[in-house]
């Protein structure tokens, strides 16, 4: 029996290769996403080796907000140091600083790192260093760098020249003395990094008399592992100390759990397109087994049992399934290298070295691939089983009604909502229940098209084919052709369109929750701000913030006639698990350029705001059963409680400024350790102009402050629009993969269609039909039903969008936003992509041997 | 358009000298055409009949474009179309050549009406109303132009099929055994139509079929054997057509 289906395999190559493609580039995207995130963790283990080298024990900030929340303001004094110091069996103790910072050429331009972030790094005493110079030396006056060799080769760098370091204190120059790279030869991550004195990198980055860490060598005879003992006991709890196996350890399992969010988000996608392929597979097997119904027929007459062809056809799919997966594990290589690429046009640069192939991914791969291939073919196998020994004698057979119906579609997505919550439960499960909900409509719409018994007119797939059919049919005789040939099998047309339709649902669900994203902030900034500009630093991912001197300075320049400084922290209530968003503001001069929508109290309250005054938003206050006059305690990233008295409450929503509570800024450094701010909001004297201040305010940053910038409100917009475009398009890029697979199910569907009606296009072309109007007919018909999955994915994508935001999103203050023009595009898109489909199947078409065409059964 | 004089002065449509088909090469080939030379003037129905493997089919393929000759030339309607290339042969089939198929003439998709006018539809040409309606009352489907093949009988099908081959007026239409899968009453219905548009429509007809009842509706009776033509002459009554092919086959 097997035999026969490797022959069989080896007849049909075209149709093989097509449907192995479907399954391939699902599961090299799974493959790709285990080696590229098994490769960054094995690339980061490596670094916190060397970063560890010479560390016995390691004494950090305790992070009692999480691991990504850090006090701006480290515990860890010159004090703390001399206390490690002076405990028995240890040899040496060092304060290393190591912060994200900014470095720039001289023109005030910032280096590139490819994405990657740039840091500030102090020296530190030579066993601890893991830094070693390939040029000159390290720093040793406070006008000095040594930078990375990366960093410096691609920037073209030399000993001699200057560059600027920036953090939060007014930018310095700084000769470079020293070419670096990482220990062992590992960059560090692709990260960029400034070398300075320790005394200078404290007062770059704002924190002066203060480290990172402290690193600590232990004298021999003393283990790690007692040391840290000793020096736990005099230290208090607001430091963590580990030894260097620990901290190498954390940090590991730090980045892990940061790369988990990435993995299951890649993962999502990978999931989309093997469900793609799965409906490929389904349809491709559905037809086949119709189009075999004799040759079952005829197994079963010569005496094969219903087991024998359903294991023929089990086989089949599970040899497909195997040559699909196999491919698509060594695809994923280079998979994994396409993402990597992906994600550095994108801006986030991610160290490869060395590829890791986990015997976990080639295991998960195989098996998924498979799996899905097996499960996918399942049903039409069963039909081919159910196949009587008389439809060999039988002319135009009818294969016994499919078993699946409503049940078995129930079924089925649940094993999908099954497969894909395995992955996705601590990830972005928004998106998880939009797909399995988006697959179970389809599915259901499956089953009534497939229940049958309904006039063929009734069904969705004619009706849309006729109204698509527009489109075409004024090309005459061939548009109206393929407008009818889309409708011979509604339900295969279907379940080709279903599959392109996926891919195009999660694009409309995107571009729709995008632009309403869009459409929120930029109503939440016109609604609310009344400054004239917003100053800000210009690191694309806004995590770093500006330089609280910048406040200051900007308050000199001439025209200027108030600044607010605005930061951001986070603190915990006392018994709370998550952590509360809290926005700093100064009390006198915020309400000029914020209008603040009070639940209770006025812009008079935010003179209570000194001290332990704070707002809450209306719906904190009432999650957290707050009323004016009552008090709340929040534990700061220092580690302290903090006890706030509410004093106003506020109708913000969630696109806005203000978060769960608002605080005075002096408060925010006082308890929060918060030194820089977010934002500026600068005003001018009246009658100015952009065109008179901005100008101004742009020297003076430039020369103080060259990782800030200012934005007037339009341009503020303009660039927040540009950021959710940039993760749109990367989201559309990951996407694209499925609607490819469900290209290939296109292009299968067609051909094996075209092999249907091999004496059709015979006659065809014998009554006088030419090559190009056979190719022009099968290209509509393509166009028609990547069409039809294109109005669905576009309905269905529109539905979701309006179905989340209104279940999850309602009263967060956004806004409903439609992107007309990206629709309209994505259904030009999906016509093409019909068109393209059709490629191979129409030359095949055309170029029929008529006579063998008009001789065939 | 020039057609050179027949033997009794009739002009001919379809005009073939020195056919030779060869299928394969070397020890395997197969000589389906030997020398064939014949011409059919216009206006004239001839049968050709012939045993299985006689290369009656791939005359009539030959003759109508379907198929190239190894050697020999075929002119159609004064054109010779030996040395066409594709374009220009599905152009000669669309214009001057009408096809009638045992089975499958229909498009499934389509009704009979859009299906007699089909031809037409793929030429992206006006049909011509009043010969369209005098042909649906000659072949008598007008209560049924709106039904698809699907929800007719067979006979009425092939009648279907009859009306679209002579849509466009064509100078020649080839049948490849038109009736042979009906029943008695429906294949007499069809050769009927047939002889009735040599009459009365001057239409010329050649018909490819192994019947002799069929073959004894035209006036001109063509049998191959081996790839010759071993008879040309007066079309014979059934039984002496039957006798005839016995002594060939």
């Amino acid at each position: 029996m097997l035999a026969l289906v490797l022959r069989g395999f080896l007849q049909r190559k075209v149709r093989v290769a097509l449907t192995a493609v479907a399954i391939a580039l699902g599961v090299s995207l799974m493959a790709g996403t285990y080696i590229l995130t098994d490769t960054i963790n094995g690339s980061f283990g490596t670094i916190f080796k060397t970063a560890s080298k010479g560390h016995d024990v390691v004494v950090t900030p305790t992070q009692t907000l999480g691991r990504n929340v850090r006090s701006q303001t480290s515990p860890i004094t010159e004090a703390m140091i001399a206390r490690v110091r002076a405990v028995p069996g240890v040899a040496e103790a060092a304060g290393g600083i190591f912060t994200p910072g900014a470095i720039l050429d001289t023109h005030g331009k910032r280096l590139s790192t490819g994405g990657a972030p740039a840091f500030v790094a102090a020296t530190v005493p030579a066993r601890f260093e893991s830094f070693a110079p390939v040029a000159g030396r390290f720093p040793a006056s406070p006008t000095e760098v040594a930078i990375d060799q990366a960093t410096a080769q691609r920037e073209g760098l030399r000993i001699g020249q200057q560059i600027i370091v920036a953090g939060s204190s007014v930018a310095h120059r700084y000769t470079i003395v020293g070419i670096v790279r990482f220990g062992g030869g590992e960059s560090f991550g692709g990260a960029a990094a400034a070398l300075l004195t320790p005394e200078e990198a404290q007062r770059v980055v704002g924190d002066p008399g203060h480290f990172d860490e402290i690193d600590v060598a232990a004298v021999s005879g003393v283990t790690p592992e007692q040391l840290r003992t000793r020096i736990r006991a005099v230290l208090p709890s607001t430091v963590d100390v580990r030894t260097g196996a620990q901290q190498a350890a954390k940090n590991t399992s730090d980045l892990e759990a940061n790369l988990g969010f990435l993995r299951t988000f890649l993962l999502i996608f990978a999931y989309v397109a093997l469900f793609v392929g799965a409906f490929i597979i389904f349809n491709t097997f559905s037809i086949t087994v119709a189009q075999r119904a004799r040759e079952f027929g005829l197994l079963r007459t010569l005496g094969g049992s219903r087991r024998q062809v359903l294991r023929s056809v089990l086989y089949e799919s599970l040899l497909l399934g195997g040559v699909g997966a196999t491919v698509g594990l060594l695809a994923g290589i280079g998979m994994a290298h396409a993402l990597d690429q992906l994600f550095k046009a994108f801006g986030a640069d991610i160290p490869d070295s060395g590829t890791v192939l986990q015997t976990r991914t080639i295991v998960v791969s195989l098996l998924v691939g498979v799996g899905v291939t097996v499960l996918a073919g399942l049903p039409p196998a069963l039909r081919a089983m159910r196949v009587p020994p008389l439809a060999a004698m039988r002319e135009g057979v009818q294969l016994p009604p499919r078993i699946l119906t409503r049940r078995g579609a129930i079924i089925r997505v649940v094993i999908v909502a099954a497969l894909v919550a395995t992955d996705i439960t601590k990830g972005p499960a928004l998106l998880g229940v939009a797909v399995a909900a988006l697959i179970g409509y389809i599915l259901l719409l499956r089953a009534r098209l497939r229940r049958g018994g309904l006039p063929r007119r009734a069904h969705v797939v004619p009706a849309l084919a006729r109204a698509i059919g527009v489109v075409v049919r004024w090309r005459g005789i061939t548009g109206r052709l393929a407008e009818e040939n889309s409708m011979r099998q509604p339900g295969r047309t279907m379940i080709t369109a279903a599959s392109l339709t996926v891919g195009l649902a999660l694009v409309t669900l995107v571009a729709v929750l995008a632009d309403g994203f869009k459409a929120s902030i930029d109503q939440a900034v016109s609604r609310s701000f009344a400054g004239n500009l917003i100053v800000e630093n210009s690191q694309e991912n806004r995590e770093q913030g500006i330089p609280a001197e910048v406040a200051a300075r900007l308050r000199a320049v001439p025209g200027v006639a108030s600044v607010t400084p605005i930061a951001f922290a986070v603190g915990r209530a006392k018994g709370g698990t998550s952590n509360s968003r809290i926005t700093a503001i100064e009390p006198a001069t915020f309400a000029s350029m914020y209008r603040i929508e009070w639940h209770q109290g006025s812009n008079a309250t935010l003179a209570q705001l000194d001290g332990s005054g704070a707002i809450a938003t209306k719906e904190y206050a009432s999650s957290h059963h707050l009323k004016v006059g009552g008090t709340i305690d929040v534990l700061a990233p220092t580690g302290h409680y903090v006890s706030l008295r509410i004093v106003g409450i506020v109708d913000e929503n969630a696109a806005n400024l203000l978060g769960d509570l608002t605080i005075s800024r002096a408060l925010a450094t006082a308890a929060f350790g918060q030194r820089e701010d977010a934002l500026d909001f600068v005003s001018y004297v009246p009658g100015a102009t952009d065109a008179q201040v901005q100008p101004a305010v742009d020297r003076m940053l430039a020369a103080a402050f060259p990782q800030t910038r200012s934005q007037t409100e339009a341009q503020f917009k303009q660039d927040t629009a540009s950021q959710v475009n940039s993760l749109l398009t990367l989201i559309y890029v990951l996407l694209a993969l499925s609607v490819i697979v469900s290209l290939f199910g296109i292009v299968n569907t067609l051909i094996l269609s075209i092999y249907e009606r091999t004496r059709e296009l015979g006659m065809m072309r014998a009554i006088g039909t030419s090559r190009r109007q056979v190719r022009q007919m099968i290209r509509y018909e393509s166009v028609i039903t990547a069409l039809i999955g294109g109005v669905f994915g576009l309905v269905i994508g529109v539905v979701a969008a309006v179905l989340i935001t209104t279940l999850a999103l309602s009263g967060s203050g956004y806004v409903q936003a439609y992107p007309i023009g990206t629709l309209l595009i994505l259904l030009v898109v999906a016509a093409l992509a019909g068109v393209f489909a059709a490629q191979l199947p129409a030359r095949r078409a055309a170029r029929l041997d008529m006579l063998e065409a008009l001789a065939s059964e | 358009m020039e057609l050179s004089p027949s033997h009794d002065g009739v002009p001919a449509i379809v005009e073939a000298v020195g056919l030779h088909k060869r299928f394969g090469e070397g020890e395997v080939a197969v000589d389906a055409l030997t020398d064939v030379t014949v011409d059919f003037p216009a206006g004239g129905f001839a049968a050709i009949m012939g045993p299985s493997g006689s290369g009656k089919s791939t005359l009539m393929h030959v003759l109508a474009g379907l198929d190239t000759p190894t050697s020999g030339t075929v002119r159609v309607a004064g054109v010779e179309i030996t040395t066409l290339n594709d374009r220009e042969l599905t152009h000669l089939r669309r214009e001057r050549i009408g096809f009638i198929f045992q089975t499958f003439n229909l498009l499934p998709v389509l009704n009979a009406e859009e299906n007699i006018l089909l031809p037409l539809s793929i030429a992206g040409r006006k049909p011509d109303r009043e010969w369209f309606d005098r042909l649906v009352d000659t072949v008598g489907i007008r209560d049924r132009l709106a039904h698809r093949p699907a929800e007719m009988s067979g006979g009425q099908q092939q009648r279907v099929a009859v009306a679209r081959a002579l849509i466009s007026r064509p100078s020649v239409v080839f049948a490849d055994e038109p009736s042979g899968n009906l029943d008695s009453k429906s294949s007499g219905d069809v050769l009927d139509l047939l002889r009735h548009a040599v009459d009365d429509f001057g239409q010329t007809v050649v018909m490819v079929t192994h019947d002799a009842h069929a073959a004894s509706f035209a006036d001109r009776l063509l049998v191959l054997a081996d790839g010759r033509i071993v008879h040309d002459g007066e079309a014979l009554s059934t039984e002496q057509a039957l006798d005839l092919m016995k002594s060939v086959g």
